[in-house]
Protein backbone atom coordinates (compact mmCIF):
# COMPACT_ATOMS: atom_id res chain seq x y z
CA UNK A 1 0.00 0.00 0.00
CA UNK A 2 1.39 3.60 -1.11
CA UNK A 3 2.99 5.09 2.30
CA UNK A 4 1.37 8.61 1.46
CA UNK A 5 -2.54 7.06 1.24
CA UNK A 6 -1.72 5.08 4.58
CA UNK A 7 -0.96 8.61 6.44
CA UNK A 8 -3.53 10.15 4.77
CA UNK A 9 -5.72 7.68 5.99
CA UNK A 10 -4.84 7.89 9.18
CA UNK A 11 -4.78 11.43 9.71
CA UNK A 12 -8.84 10.45 8.40
CA UNK A 13 -9.66 8.38 11.20
CA UNK A 14 -7.60 10.37 14.12
CA UNK A 15 -9.57 13.28 12.40
CA UNK A 16 -12.86 11.77 12.49
CA UNK A 17 -12.25 10.46 16.26
CA UNK A 18 -11.61 13.38 17.73
CA UNK A 19 -15.14 15.95 15.46
CA UNK A 20 -16.97 12.53 17.26
CA UNK A 21 -15.56 12.97 20.58
CA UNK A 22 -16.31 16.79 20.65
CA UNK A 23 -19.60 16.33 18.98
CA UNK A 24 -18.76 18.30 15.80
CA UNK A 25 -21.12 20.87 17.36
CA UNK A 26 -18.60 24.26 16.42
CA UNK A 27 -20.58 26.21 14.06
CA UNK A 28 -19.19 28.85 14.61
CA UNK A 29 -15.67 29.97 15.94
CA UNK A 30 -15.37 33.65 17.03
CA UNK A 31 -12.14 35.11 16.16
CA UNK A 32 -13.74 38.06 17.77
CA UNK A 33 -13.80 36.72 20.95
CA UNK A 34 -10.29 38.10 21.70
CA UNK A 35 -10.82 41.61 19.71
CA UNK A 36 -14.31 42.68 19.03
CA UNK A 37 -13.41 45.23 16.21
CA UNK A 38 -12.67 42.17 14.05
CA UNK A 39 -15.52 41.05 11.45
CA UNK A 40 -16.11 37.40 12.63
CA UNK A 41 -14.92 34.49 10.65
CA UNK A 42 -16.51 31.66 10.16
CA UNK A 43 -14.68 27.84 9.80
CA UNK A 44 -16.36 24.48 8.53
CA UNK A 45 -15.20 21.64 7.27
CA UNK A 46 -15.84 18.40 6.10
CA UNK A 47 -14.46 14.83 5.90
CA UNK A 48 -15.94 12.05 3.81
CA UNK A 49 -15.02 8.58 3.52
CA UNK A 50 -16.92 5.64 1.08
CA UNK A 51 -16.33 2.27 -0.15
CA UNK A 52 -17.35 0.71 -3.16
CA UNK A 53 -17.65 -2.78 -4.76
CA UNK A 54 -18.72 -4.03 -7.84
CA UNK A 55 -19.65 -7.51 -9.45
CA UNK A 56 -18.11 -6.57 -12.69
CA UNK A 57 -15.57 -4.41 -14.22
CA UNK A 58 -13.42 -1.91 -12.06
CA UNK A 59 -15.10 1.75 -11.52
CA UNK A 60 -14.47 4.41 -10.12
CA UNK A 61 -10.81 2.37 -8.69
CA UNK A 62 -10.45 -1.40 -8.28
CA UNK A 63 -13.99 -1.41 -7.39
CA UNK A 64 -13.90 -5.44 -8.73
CA UNK A 65 -11.90 -6.48 -4.87
CA UNK A 66 -13.55 -3.20 -3.31
CA UNK A 67 -12.42 0.03 -2.81
CA UNK A 68 -11.66 2.22 0.16
CA UNK A 69 -9.78 4.47 -2.72
CA UNK A 70 -13.04 7.02 -2.37
CA UNK A 71 -12.32 10.57 0.04
CA UNK A 72 -12.94 13.89 0.19
CA UNK A 73 -12.07 16.36 2.63
CA UNK A 74 -12.85 20.56 2.96
CA UNK A 75 -11.57 22.74 5.25
CA UNK A 76 -13.00 26.46 4.51
CA UNK A 77 -13.40 30.27 6.39
CA UNK A 78 -15.38 33.01 5.50
CA UNK A 79 -15.81 36.52 6.56
CA UNK A 80 -17.09 40.04 5.46
CA UNK A 81 -14.22 42.36 6.29
CA UNK A 82 -16.49 45.55 4.57
CA UNK A 83 -20.03 46.21 3.85
CA UNK A 84 -21.14 44.64 0.59
CA UNK A 85 -18.01 42.58 0.89
CA UNK A 86 -17.99 38.67 1.41
CA UNK A 87 -14.27 36.75 1.50
CA UNK A 88 -14.23 32.55 1.17
CA UNK A 89 -11.74 30.29 0.98
CA UNK A 90 -11.53 26.60 0.57
CA UNK A 91 -8.75 24.41 0.96
CA UNK A 92 -9.44 20.55 -0.68
CA UNK A 93 -8.37 16.93 -0.70
CA UNK A 94 -9.56 13.69 -2.65
CA UNK A 95 -8.68 10.47 -4.05
CA UNK A 96 -11.39 8.54 -6.43
CA UNK A 97 -9.29 5.57 -8.01
CA UNK A 98 -6.40 6.67 -8.99
CA UNK A 99 -7.59 10.24 -9.52
CA UNK A 100 -6.53 12.97 -6.70
CA UNK A 101 -4.22 10.77 -5.07
CA UNK A 102 -4.44 13.11 -1.87
CA UNK A 103 -2.42 15.62 -3.27
CA UNK A 104 -4.35 18.80 -1.46
CA UNK A 105 -5.12 21.86 -3.75
CA UNK A 106 -6.89 25.50 -3.71
CA UNK A 107 -10.63 24.58 -4.43
CA UNK A 108 -11.42 28.57 -4.49
CA UNK A 109 -10.29 31.90 -3.32
CA UNK A 110 -12.50 34.68 -3.88
CA UNK A 111 -13.56 38.25 -3.13
CA UNK A 112 -16.54 39.30 -3.47
CA UNK A 113 -18.77 42.10 -4.14
CA UNK A 114 -22.68 42.56 -3.84
CA UNK A 115 -23.62 46.06 -5.16
CA UNK A 116 -27.28 45.23 -5.02
CA UNK A 117 -29.93 41.79 -4.94
CA UNK A 118 -29.74 42.62 -8.77
CA UNK A 119 -25.61 42.49 -9.24
CA UNK A 120 -22.37 41.44 -7.87
CA UNK A 121 -19.02 40.03 -8.64
CA UNK A 122 -16.65 37.67 -7.51
CA UNK A 123 -13.42 37.00 -8.54
CA UNK A 124 -10.53 34.79 -7.69
CA UNK A 125 -10.94 30.92 -8.18
CA UNK A 126 -14.74 30.53 -8.64
CA UNK A 127 -16.41 27.30 -8.31
CA UNK A 128 -18.02 26.84 -11.58
CA UNK A 129 -22.29 27.08 -11.80
CA UNK A 130 -23.89 24.76 -14.34
CA UNK A 131 -26.84 22.88 -13.25
CA UNK A 132 -27.94 21.57 -10.06
CA UNK A 133 -24.87 20.42 -8.48
CA UNK A 134 -21.71 21.30 -10.59
CA UNK A 135 -21.11 23.81 -7.91
CA UNK A 136 -21.22 21.38 -4.82
CA UNK A 137 -20.53 18.19 -6.78
CA UNK A 138 -18.26 16.95 -3.75
CA UNK A 139 -19.91 17.72 -0.96
CA UNK A 140 -21.49 14.46 0.00
CA UNK A 141 -23.60 16.11 2.76
CA UNK A 142 -25.91 18.22 0.15
CA UNK A 143 -27.23 15.80 -1.55
CA UNK A 144 -29.10 12.50 -0.53
CA UNK A 145 -26.57 10.09 -3.12
CA UNK A 146 -23.22 8.60 -2.68
CA UNK A 147 -22.95 9.39 -6.24
CA UNK A 148 -24.10 11.76 -8.56
CA UNK A 149 -25.13 10.64 -12.11
CA UNK A 150 -21.71 10.40 -13.26
CA UNK A 151 -22.44 10.90 -16.98
CA UNK A 152 -23.88 14.13 -15.83
CA UNK A 153 -21.23 14.85 -12.98
CA UNK A 154 -18.31 12.59 -13.35
CA UNK A 155 -16.48 12.98 -9.98
CA UNK A 156 -13.25 11.66 -11.43
CA UNK A 157 -13.52 15.12 -13.39
CA UNK A 158 -13.49 17.86 -11.03
CA UNK A 159 -10.61 19.45 -11.81
CA UNK A 160 -12.11 20.08 -14.86
CA UNK A 161 -15.74 21.02 -14.43
CA UNK A 162 -15.54 22.51 -10.98
CA UNK A 163 -13.53 25.77 -10.81
CA UNK A 164 -12.44 28.41 -12.42
CA UNK A 165 -9.86 31.37 -12.41
CA UNK A 166 -11.52 34.41 -13.17
CA UNK A 167 -14.58 36.45 -12.71
CA UNK A 168 -18.02 35.29 -11.74
CA UNK A 169 -21.19 38.20 -12.33
CA UNK A 170 -23.91 37.36 -10.30
CA UNK A 171 -27.65 38.32 -9.43
CA UNK A 172 -30.77 38.17 -8.72
CA UNK A 173 -33.94 40.08 -10.93
CA UNK A 174 -37.22 40.16 -9.10
CA UNK A 175 -40.54 39.71 -11.47
CA UNK A 176 -42.71 40.66 -8.51
CA UNK A 177 -45.46 37.78 -8.89
CA UNK A 178 -43.98 36.13 -11.69
CA UNK A 179 -41.24 35.02 -8.95
CA UNK A 180 -37.39 35.75 -10.03
CA UNK A 181 -34.61 34.86 -12.59
CA UNK A 182 -31.13 34.05 -10.60
CA UNK A 183 -28.32 34.81 -12.91
CA UNK A 184 -24.64 34.04 -12.87
CA UNK A 185 -21.72 34.87 -15.95
CA UNK A 186 -18.57 33.76 -15.53
CA UNK A 187 -15.17 33.77 -17.60
CA UNK A 188 -11.99 32.63 -16.97
CA UNK A 189 -9.24 29.64 -17.14
CA UNK A 190 -9.71 26.00 -16.38
CA UNK A 191 -6.01 24.54 -14.77
CA UNK A 192 -6.19 20.27 -15.29
CA UNK A 193 -3.84 18.95 -13.51
CA UNK A 194 -2.01 15.54 -15.11
CA UNK A 195 -3.31 13.57 -12.29
CA UNK A 196 -6.85 14.36 -12.46
CA UNK A 197 -9.77 12.43 -14.33
CA UNK A 198 -9.38 14.21 -17.62
CA UNK A 199 -5.79 13.42 -18.11
CA UNK A 200 -6.08 10.25 -17.05
CA UNK A 201 -8.86 9.81 -19.52
CA UNK A 202 -6.42 10.65 -22.12
CA UNK A 203 -3.87 8.41 -20.93
CA UNK A 204 -6.61 5.46 -20.98
CA UNK A 205 -6.60 5.97 -24.84
CA UNK A 206 -2.77 5.79 -25.28
CA UNK A 207 -0.89 3.13 -26.75
CA UNK A 208 0.93 1.48 -23.69
CA UNK A 209 4.80 2.89 -23.23
CA UNK A 210 7.12 3.46 -25.01
CA UNK A 211 4.59 3.82 -27.78
CA UNK A 212 2.63 5.74 -25.93
CA UNK A 213 3.37 8.96 -23.71
CA UNK A 214 1.82 11.83 -21.54
CA UNK A 215 3.14 15.04 -21.93
CA UNK A 216 0.19 17.11 -19.84
CA UNK A 217 -2.36 19.70 -20.00
CA UNK A 218 -2.74 22.71 -20.69
CA UNK A 219 -4.43 25.65 -19.37
CA UNK A 220 -7.50 26.44 -21.24
CA UNK A 221 -10.29 28.78 -21.34
CA UNK A 222 -14.29 28.87 -20.08
CA UNK A 223 -16.96 31.17 -20.25
CA UNK A 224 -19.90 30.71 -19.52
CA UNK A 225 -23.57 31.09 -17.43
CA UNK A 226 -26.62 29.68 -15.70
CA UNK A 227 -29.63 30.83 -15.61
CA UNK A 228 -32.79 30.15 -12.92
CA UNK A 229 -36.17 30.74 -13.35
CA UNK A 230 -37.49 30.74 -9.54
CA UNK A 231 -41.18 30.32 -10.75
CA UNK A 232 -44.09 31.78 -8.27
CA UNK A 233 -44.80 27.89 -7.75
CA UNK A 234 -43.21 27.43 -3.95
CA UNK A 235 -39.80 25.17 -4.53
CA UNK A 236 -39.86 25.04 -8.10
CA UNK A 237 -37.28 26.08 -10.58
CA UNK A 238 -35.97 25.13 -14.36
CA UNK A 239 -32.45 26.18 -15.50
CA UNK A 240 -30.36 26.35 -18.63
CA UNK A 241 -26.54 26.85 -18.37
CA UNK A 242 -23.65 26.40 -21.20
CA UNK A 243 -20.56 27.73 -22.03
CA UNK A 244 -17.97 27.21 -24.32
CA UNK A 245 -14.32 25.62 -23.15
CA UNK A 246 -11.72 27.13 -25.83
CA UNK A 247 -7.93 25.74 -26.26
CA UNK A 248 -8.43 22.28 -24.24
CA UNK A 249 -5.50 21.38 -25.25
CA UNK A 250 -2.54 18.32 -24.11
CA UNK A 251 0.59 16.71 -24.96
CA UNK A 252 1.03 13.13 -25.64
CA UNK A 253 3.39 11.26 -27.49
CA UNK A 254 2.78 8.38 -29.93
CA UNK A 255 6.66 7.24 -31.11
CA UNK A 256 7.36 5.96 -34.68
CA UNK A 257 6.81 4.49 -36.58
CA UNK A 258 3.43 3.91 -35.09
CA UNK A 259 3.00 7.92 -34.93
CA UNK A 260 4.06 11.09 -35.52
CA UNK A 261 5.84 11.46 -32.03
CA UNK A 262 4.84 14.53 -30.23
CA UNK A 263 1.02 15.49 -31.16
CA UNK A 264 -0.64 18.43 -29.39
CA UNK A 265 -4.24 18.35 -29.18
CA UNK A 266 -6.16 21.38 -28.79
CA UNK A 267 -10.13 21.36 -28.63
CA UNK A 268 -12.89 23.33 -28.18
CA UNK A 269 -16.11 21.78 -26.28
CA UNK A 270 -19.51 24.18 -26.51
CA UNK A 271 -22.08 22.46 -23.58
CA UNK A 272 -25.87 23.18 -22.18
CA UNK A 273 -26.88 21.80 -19.46
CA UNK A 274 -31.09 22.01 -18.82
CA UNK A 275 -32.34 21.53 -14.98
CA UNK A 276 -35.33 21.57 -13.53
CA UNK A 277 -35.91 21.23 -9.77
CA UNK A 278 -39.57 20.99 -7.64
CA UNK A 279 -39.07 20.76 -3.91
CA UNK A 280 -42.90 20.03 -2.46
CA UNK A 281 -43.04 19.09 1.30
CA UNK A 282 -40.68 16.35 1.88
CA UNK A 283 -40.42 15.30 -1.33
CA UNK A 284 -37.24 16.63 -3.84
CA UNK A 285 -37.68 15.93 -7.90
CA UNK A 286 -34.89 16.47 -10.03
CA UNK A 287 -34.17 15.85 -14.01
CA UNK A 288 -31.11 17.07 -15.70
CA UNK A 289 -30.12 16.91 -19.69
CA UNK A 290 -26.68 17.90 -20.59
CA UNK A 291 -24.83 17.73 -23.66
CA UNK A 292 -21.57 18.67 -24.96
CA UNK A 293 -19.26 18.18 -27.79
CA UNK A 294 -15.73 18.21 -27.97
CA UNK A 295 -14.13 19.33 -31.31
CA UNK A 296 -10.44 19.91 -32.68
CA UNK A 297 -7.73 19.13 -34.12
CA UNK A 298 -4.36 17.19 -33.52
CA UNK A 299 -0.94 18.58 -34.48
CA UNK A 300 2.69 17.27 -34.98
CA UNK A 301 4.19 19.41 -32.35
CA UNK A 302 4.80 22.95 -33.54
CA UNK A 303 3.18 22.06 -36.90
CA UNK A 304 1.08 24.59 -38.03
CA UNK A 305 -1.02 22.27 -40.45
CA UNK A 306 -3.08 19.69 -38.57
CA UNK A 307 -2.61 15.69 -38.81
CA UNK A 308 -6.45 14.99 -37.81
CA UNK A 309 -9.71 16.31 -36.80
CA UNK A 310 -12.15 14.58 -34.34
CA UNK A 311 -15.45 15.69 -33.16
CA UNK A 312 -17.47 13.97 -30.81
CA UNK A 313 -21.02 14.61 -29.36
CA UNK A 314 -21.52 13.32 -26.06
CA UNK A 315 -24.87 13.15 -23.67
CA UNK A 316 -26.49 12.53 -20.48
CA UNK A 317 -29.60 12.94 -18.53
CA UNK A 318 -31.87 11.79 -15.31
CA UNK A 319 -34.16 11.85 -13.36
CA UNK A 320 -34.34 11.46 -10.00
CA UNK A 321 -36.18 11.90 -6.65
CA UNK A 322 -35.90 11.82 -2.57
CA UNK A 323 -38.11 11.48 0.36
CA UNK A 324 -37.55 12.86 3.36
CA UNK A 325 -39.27 10.93 5.85
CA UNK A 326 -38.16 12.90 9.31
CA UNK A 327 -34.93 14.44 10.17
CA UNK A 328 -32.55 11.49 9.93
CA UNK A 329 -33.90 9.15 7.43
CA UNK A 330 -34.09 10.03 3.38
CA UNK A 331 -34.29 7.63 0.43
CA UNK A 332 -33.85 8.45 -2.74
CA UNK A 333 -33.09 7.27 -6.68
CA UNK A 334 -32.58 7.90 -9.63
CA UNK A 335 -32.32 6.49 -13.63
CA UNK A 336 -29.17 7.95 -15.47
CA UNK A 337 -28.34 7.69 -19.19
CA UNK A 338 -25.18 8.63 -20.58
CA UNK A 339 -23.73 8.66 -24.41
CA UNK A 340 -20.08 8.90 -24.72
CA UNK A 341 -20.71 9.24 -28.64
CA UNK A 342 -24.42 9.68 -29.87
CA UNK A 343 -23.38 8.33 -33.10
CA UNK A 344 -23.16 5.05 -31.40
CA UNK A 345 -26.16 4.81 -28.98
CA UNK A 346 -26.44 1.15 -29.17
CA UNK A 347 -22.68 0.47 -28.50
CA UNK A 348 -22.92 -0.73 -24.97
CA UNK A 349 -19.29 0.36 -24.48
CA UNK A 350 -20.25 3.77 -25.42
CA UNK A 351 -23.62 4.06 -23.13
CA UNK A 352 -24.08 3.23 -19.20
CA UNK A 353 -27.22 3.33 -18.27
CA UNK A 354 -27.89 3.17 -14.32
CA UNK A 355 -30.72 2.97 -11.52
CA UNK A 356 -29.96 3.70 -8.64
CA UNK A 357 -31.43 3.56 -4.91
CA UNK A 358 -30.07 5.35 -1.57
CA UNK A 359 -30.32 6.11 1.73
CA UNK A 360 -29.21 8.22 3.93
CA UNK A 361 -29.56 7.88 7.38
CA UNK A 362 -28.40 11.54 9.86
CA UNK A 363 -27.17 10.00 13.76
CA UNK A 364 -26.55 13.43 14.62
CA UNK A 365 -26.59 17.20 12.69
CA UNK A 366 -22.62 16.62 11.94
CA UNK A 367 -22.86 12.71 10.66
CA UNK A 368 -24.34 10.88 7.62
CA UNK A 369 -24.29 7.29 6.75
CA UNK A 370 -25.31 6.52 3.30
CA UNK A 371 -25.52 3.20 1.29
CA UNK A 372 -26.63 2.96 -2.03
CA UNK A 373 -26.76 0.21 -4.91
CA UNK A 374 -26.91 0.84 -8.76
CA UNK A 375 -27.69 -1.47 -11.23
CA UNK A 376 -25.63 -0.76 -14.53
CA UNK A 377 -25.84 -1.64 -17.66
CA UNK A 378 -22.99 -1.06 -20.25
CA UNK A 379 -19.70 0.75 -19.72
CA UNK A 380 -19.10 3.85 -21.32
CA UNK A 381 -18.08 5.40 -18.52
CA UNK A 382 -15.05 2.75 -17.37
CA UNK A 383 -12.20 4.92 -18.34
CA UNK A 384 -9.04 2.41 -17.66
CA UNK A 385 -8.74 -0.15 -20.30
CA UNK A 386 -5.57 -1.70 -18.30
CA UNK A 387 -7.63 -3.09 -15.79
CA UNK A 388 -11.18 -3.40 -17.72
CA UNK A 389 -9.56 -5.44 -20.39
CA UNK A 390 -12.91 -7.41 -21.12
CA UNK A 391 -16.25 -5.53 -22.00
CA UNK A 392 -19.10 -7.25 -22.08
CA UNK A 393 -20.87 -6.97 -25.57
CA UNK A 394 -24.06 -8.16 -24.73
CA UNK A 395 -25.29 -5.43 -22.00
CA UNK A 396 -25.67 -7.90 -19.51
CA UNK A 397 -26.00 -5.46 -16.34
CA UNK A 398 -23.85 -5.12 -13.44
CA UNK A 399 -24.20 -4.45 -10.04
CA UNK A 400 -21.99 -1.11 -7.53
CA UNK A 401 -22.45 -1.15 -4.14
CA UNK A 402 -21.42 2.27 -2.77
CA UNK A 403 -20.93 2.87 1.13
CA UNK A 404 -20.06 6.41 2.52
CA UNK A 405 -19.79 8.19 5.96
CA UNK A 406 -19.52 12.28 6.35
CA UNK A 407 -18.20 13.93 9.40
CA UNK A 408 -18.76 17.92 9.31
CA UNK A 409 -18.44 21.02 11.28
CA UNK B 1 -60.56 17.98 -25.39
CA UNK B 2 -57.81 19.91 -23.85
CA UNK B 3 -54.53 19.12 -25.02
CA UNK B 4 -51.17 18.21 -23.04
CA UNK B 5 -50.03 21.69 -23.01
CA UNK B 6 -52.82 23.30 -22.71
CA UNK B 7 -53.86 21.03 -18.92
CA UNK B 8 -50.25 21.53 -17.65
CA UNK B 9 -50.19 25.26 -17.95
CA UNK B 10 -54.30 25.42 -16.26
CA UNK B 11 -52.01 23.17 -13.60
CA UNK B 12 -49.77 25.73 -13.22
CA UNK B 13 -51.68 28.28 -12.99
CA UNK B 14 -53.50 26.57 -10.02
CA UNK B 15 -50.61 26.19 -8.41
CA UNK B 16 -49.19 29.74 -8.53
CA UNK B 17 -52.66 30.99 -7.48
CA UNK B 18 -52.56 29.00 -4.29
CA UNK B 19 -48.85 29.65 -3.85
CA UNK B 20 -49.99 33.73 -2.82
CA UNK B 21 -50.83 34.09 0.87
CA UNK B 22 -50.25 36.34 3.36
CA UNK B 23 -47.99 35.63 6.01
CA UNK B 24 -48.24 34.69 9.88
CA UNK B 25 -45.67 32.48 11.44
CA UNK B 26 -47.31 29.96 13.65
CA UNK B 27 -46.42 30.42 17.11
CA UNK B 28 -43.37 32.33 16.25
CA UNK B 29 -42.11 36.21 15.36
CA UNK B 30 -39.54 38.10 13.45
CA UNK B 31 -36.67 39.66 15.51
CA UNK B 32 -33.85 41.84 13.98
CA UNK B 33 -30.82 43.30 15.78
CA UNK B 34 -31.65 46.81 16.65
CA UNK B 35 -29.14 48.56 14.14
CA UNK B 36 -31.31 47.07 11.63
CA UNK B 37 -33.48 49.98 9.62
CA UNK B 38 -36.36 48.03 8.31
CA UNK B 39 -39.51 47.64 10.88
CA UNK B 40 -41.68 45.19 8.64
CA UNK B 41 -40.72 43.63 5.31
CA UNK B 42 -42.63 41.44 3.13
CA UNK B 43 -43.09 37.77 2.49
CA UNK B 44 -41.23 37.92 -0.45
CA UNK B 45 -38.62 39.97 0.89
CA UNK B 46 -38.29 37.36 3.85
CA UNK B 47 -38.48 34.68 2.05
CA UNK B 48 -35.35 36.34 -0.44
CA UNK B 49 -33.48 36.25 2.94
CA UNK B 50 -33.68 33.30 4.19
CA UNK B 51 -33.48 31.94 0.66
CA UNK B 52 -29.91 34.19 0.30
CA UNK B 53 -31.27 35.83 -2.31
CA UNK B 54 -30.96 38.77 0.08
CA UNK B 55 -27.66 39.36 1.06
CA UNK B 56 -27.69 42.72 2.75
CA UNK B 57 -30.09 45.76 4.33
CA UNK B 58 -29.70 48.29 2.30
CA UNK B 59 -26.99 50.15 4.53
CA UNK B 60 -24.27 47.05 3.52
CA UNK B 61 -24.52 45.34 6.30
CA UNK B 62 -24.72 41.50 5.61
CA UNK B 63 -27.62 39.81 6.70
CA UNK B 64 -26.88 37.03 9.57
CA UNK B 65 -29.55 34.18 10.04
CA UNK B 66 -29.46 32.75 13.03
CA UNK B 67 -32.15 29.80 13.50
CA UNK B 68 -33.39 27.55 16.92
CA UNK B 69 -33.74 24.30 15.41
CA UNK B 70 -36.38 21.80 15.92
CA UNK B 71 -38.19 24.49 18.39
CA UNK B 72 -39.63 26.90 15.20
CA UNK B 73 -39.34 24.76 12.31
CA UNK B 74 -42.74 25.18 11.40
CA UNK B 75 -42.19 29.20 11.10
CA UNK B 76 -38.98 28.54 9.42
CA UNK B 77 -41.01 26.98 6.73
CA UNK B 78 -43.43 29.36 6.55
CA UNK B 79 -41.21 32.01 5.98
CA UNK B 80 -38.09 29.93 3.64
CA UNK B 81 -40.15 27.78 2.18
CA UNK B 82 -38.44 24.57 3.15
CA UNK B 83 -38.74 22.04 5.64
CA UNK B 84 -35.97 22.35 8.11
CA UNK B 85 -33.38 19.93 6.92
CA UNK B 86 -33.88 21.13 2.99
CA UNK B 87 -33.08 24.61 4.87
CA UNK B 88 -29.90 23.10 6.52
CA UNK B 89 -28.97 21.08 2.93
CA UNK B 90 -29.40 24.54 1.17
CA UNK B 91 -27.34 26.65 3.50
CA UNK B 92 -24.53 23.87 3.64
CA UNK B 93 -24.24 24.04 -0.40
CA UNK B 94 -24.11 27.56 -0.44
CA UNK B 95 -21.36 27.71 2.52
CA UNK B 96 -19.23 24.87 0.75
CA UNK B 97 -19.30 26.46 -2.35
CA UNK B 98 -18.23 29.77 -1.02
CA UNK B 99 -21.30 31.61 -2.10
CA UNK B 100 -23.05 32.33 1.56
CA UNK B 101 -22.41 31.11 5.28
CA UNK B 102 -24.61 28.83 7.19
CA UNK B 103 -27.10 30.21 9.45
CA UNK B 104 -26.05 30.20 13.43
CA UNK B 105 -27.58 27.77 15.66
CA UNK B 106 -28.61 28.47 18.97
CA UNK B 107 -29.66 26.07 21.73
CA UNK B 108 -32.43 28.04 23.09
CA UNK B 109 -34.46 30.72 23.00
CA UNK B 110 -32.39 32.98 25.58
CA UNK B 111 -29.11 31.91 23.64
CA UNK B 112 -30.57 33.46 20.30
CA UNK B 113 -32.11 36.24 21.56
CA UNK B 114 -29.02 37.62 22.88
CA UNK B 115 -27.04 36.31 19.82
CA UNK B 116 -29.02 39.10 17.61
CA UNK B 117 -28.83 41.53 20.24
CA UNK B 118 -25.04 41.72 19.73
CA UNK B 119 -24.83 40.99 16.12
CA UNK B 120 -25.19 43.40 13.37
CA UNK B 121 -27.46 42.27 10.97
CA UNK B 122 -28.41 40.11 12.71
CA UNK B 123 -32.29 38.19 11.89
CA UNK B 124 -33.90 35.24 13.44
CA UNK B 125 -37.51 33.58 14.03
CA UNK B 126 -37.87 32.86 17.80
CA UNK B 127 -41.10 31.64 19.40
CA UNK B 128 -43.74 33.97 20.38
CA UNK B 129 -43.54 33.67 24.26
CA UNK B 130 -39.32 34.43 23.91
CA UNK B 131 -38.29 37.51 26.27
CA UNK B 132 -37.07 39.88 23.54
CA UNK B 133 -34.64 42.15 25.56
CA UNK B 134 -32.36 44.27 23.33
CA UNK B 135 -34.41 43.01 19.93
CA UNK B 136 -36.79 44.45 17.98
CA UNK B 137 -39.70 43.00 16.56
CA UNK B 138 -40.05 42.76 12.39
CA UNK B 139 -43.70 43.20 10.84
CA UNK B 140 -44.65 40.91 8.16
CA UNK B 141 -46.90 42.24 5.61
Amino acid sequence: MNLNRSSHKLALSITASIMAACGAQAYDVPLTSINTNLPPIDFHGFISQGFLKSSDYNYLGDTKAGSFQFTEMGINAAFDPFPRTHIAIQGFDYDVGDVGQYQPFLDYASAEYTFNDYVGVRAGRVRRPNGIYNSIQDIDLARTSVLLPQGVYDCRWRDFSASIDGVDIFGNVSLDKAGSLSYEVYAGFVNMTDNGGVARNIQNGLPPAPIGGFDGMDQCEAIGSQLWYNTPVNGLRVGLSGGYIENFGYKITIAPPYGPGDIQARDNIPFGMASVEYIWKSWTFQSEYFSYNVSGNQYAFDARVPISYSSTQMEAWYVGAAYRFNKKFEVGTYYTEYYGDVSQMDNSQQFQKDVALSFRYDPTDWWVLKIEGHLIHGTGLLQDNAVNPVRDQNDNAWFMLALKTTFSF
Amino acid sequence: MKSLPVKLGLLFTILCISSFRALALDGAVLIANPGVAAESLSADALKDIYNGKTKYWNGGQAVVIAVLPDKTDAALQQASGMEASQFKTFWQRLAFSGRGQEPKKADDAAALVAYVAATKGAIAIVPADAALTGVKKIEIK
